[in-house]
């Protein structure tokens, strides 16, 4: 039986319930057979992951209708006869692609949420702009941004956010990504994210983050945040240099703080409020123990040592 | 002719198709390429390409047809990137009832239930392939056996060979 080179499918017809009695008694009492029991046991708890069929079949109706779109424009295949005609159709395509890039910006404290063609959703941070091209979305999915989002990235092709610090690419789902100045810092939420800066490259997996800030090293870190305390109106900084803290004020309430030659470099852990001013300023002020004025229009904080 | 009630461009033969094997193409995949996530993706395309060539394809032939073109799609992803068997997050646990049991019984099982996974991991391709799609899905060898077109001797054999290699790879625990 077990021990048998000629029966090789011994433990298969086990499975099945083929064994003879005899042969079932034998193997019983075979020392080998608790441990394959346990292995049948334990195999047989095993499951996968639920497989949502309606879903899957919606998305393949939604992914079709695309490609029946595409299936009506023929005509732009006949035209390659004439290579005027073809150089007509590049300068007509350039024009169509730049000029349907989509802009979004947002003011100072204010935050804005945009749905982006294929459902995935992108929220703004104060003071920042984000654009992308809606006619060649479905084959490639990127966003150029400056300032600061939060993105919740449907399933599909690869999905981009450039910004002029450094790139970050989605293998997966949610993820913060804000490039201020030279301040440049990812933080994934849910899946997988891909980031690039200058040659550096780092897959950030769900809760894991990434920081880079000029002349300070890179900063991998884990949190347990569910989504950026933004989303509820709370800027928190986790040992960020406090000229970040005081610029990060300054988009959100529209101000220009004048720091009168006070240390920004000092490094700065705390939140603040982005729907209350006066809160705001006095949580960031008070616990680094500087005074402050606020001149007559409101617009600039002057602080004093 | 497209409305045809046996054609598979109607969307109607369609759904029903995809209802009654989708599922099973997805975990198929799953267990030839190790990547779930990878597998429902194919899974997507495979049935987008069937639906463009519905006319083509009769609803007789579209089984093989889904399983030939997802099936090649994935050993063209994989001759770029070697991907190791994953299982975190895709293989779940049955929901039963422990809860009589001790926690060191619990823990104990805990441990076992990771390595018995790891194991299944480590299998070559074919034996972990049948041996998953008789376990989990609960095919028959003669199920399996028409699925990837060999004998069901053949299925048997690398069922028996599976179970050896499991036994060996987790020891005595």
């Amino acid at each position: 039986m077990l021990d048998d080179k000629k029966d090789d499918i011994f433990l298969s017809r086990w499975i099945n319930d083929e064994l003879s009695p005899e042969e079932l008694r034998e193997f019983q009492s075979h020392p080998e057979y608790k441990y394959y029991m346990k292995i049948i046991t334990g195999a047989d708890a095993l499951d996968l992951r639920d497989y949502n069929i309606d879903m899957a079949l919606d998305t393949i109706k939604t992914k079709n209708d695309h490609v029946q779109d595409k299936t009506t424009k023929p005509i732009i295949k006949l035209w390659p006869y004439a290579a005027a005609a073809a150089s007509i159709a590049i300068i007509i395509g350039l024009f169509i692609f730049t000029s349907t890039d989509t802009t979004f910006t947002t003011a100072h404290g204010e935050q804005l949420a945009v749905l982006l063609p294929d459902g995935s959703e992108m929220i703004l941070n104060a003071k920042s702009d984000a654009s992308f091209n809606k006619k060649n979305w479905d084959s490639n999915r990127t966003v150029s941004l400056h300032g600061e989002a939060y993105f919740k990235v449907k399933k599909g092709s690869k999905f981009t956010v450039t910004t002029t610090n450094g790139n970050v690419s989605v293998l997966g789902t949610q993820f913060n990504v804000q490039s201020q100045g030279s301040y440049f810092e990812a933080v994934c939420y849910e899946g997988k994210v891909k980031v690039t800066h200058n040659k550096d490259s780092k897959v950030l997996t769900a809760g894991k983050a990434y920081r880079n800030i000029k002349n300070v090293t890179p900063e991998y870190w884990t949190f347990t945040d569910q989504e950026p305390s933004w989303i509820h109106n709370i800027s928190s900084f986790r040992s960020v240099p406090l000229y970040y803290v005081f610029n990060k004020l300054e988009q959100q309430y529209n101000i220009n703080i004048e720091t009168n030659g006070i240390d920004t470099a000092v490094i700065y852990t705390g939140t603040f409020p982005n729907n209350n001013k006066e809160v705001a300023l006095k949580t960031v002020f008070s616990t680094l123990g500087i005074q402050y004025q606020i001149s007559e229009d409101n617009k600039t904080v002057v602080l004093e040592k | 002719m497209s409305e045809n009630k046996n054609s598979t461009c109607n969307e109607k033969v369609f759904d029903n198709f995809f209802k009654s094997h989708a599922k099973l193409l997805r975990n198929y995949l799953y267990y030839k390429f190790g990547d779930l996530d990878q597998a429902e993706d194919l899974v997507q395309e495979s049935f987008i390409k069937l639906w463009n060539n519905c006319a083509k394809v009769p609803i007789d032939k579209a089984k093989s047809y889904i399983y030939t073109l997802a099936t090649n799609q994935g050993i063209s992803i994989a001759r770029h990137q070697q991907v190791k068997f994953r299982y975190e997050n895709y293989i779940t646990q049955r929901k039963s009832d422990l809860t009589n049991e001790t926690p060191e019984f619990i823990i104990l099982e805990k441990e076992y239930m990771e390595k018995l996974k790891n194991a299944i991991a480590d299998l070559p391709e074919r034996q972990r392939e049948v041996f998953l799609l008789s376990r989990i899905d609960k095919k028959t060898y003669r199920e399996i056996a028409e699925l990837s077109n060999v004998s069901i001797k053949a299925i048997e054999k690398l069922m028996h060979k599976a179970l050896v290699t499991l036994r060996k790879k987790i020891g005595n625990i």
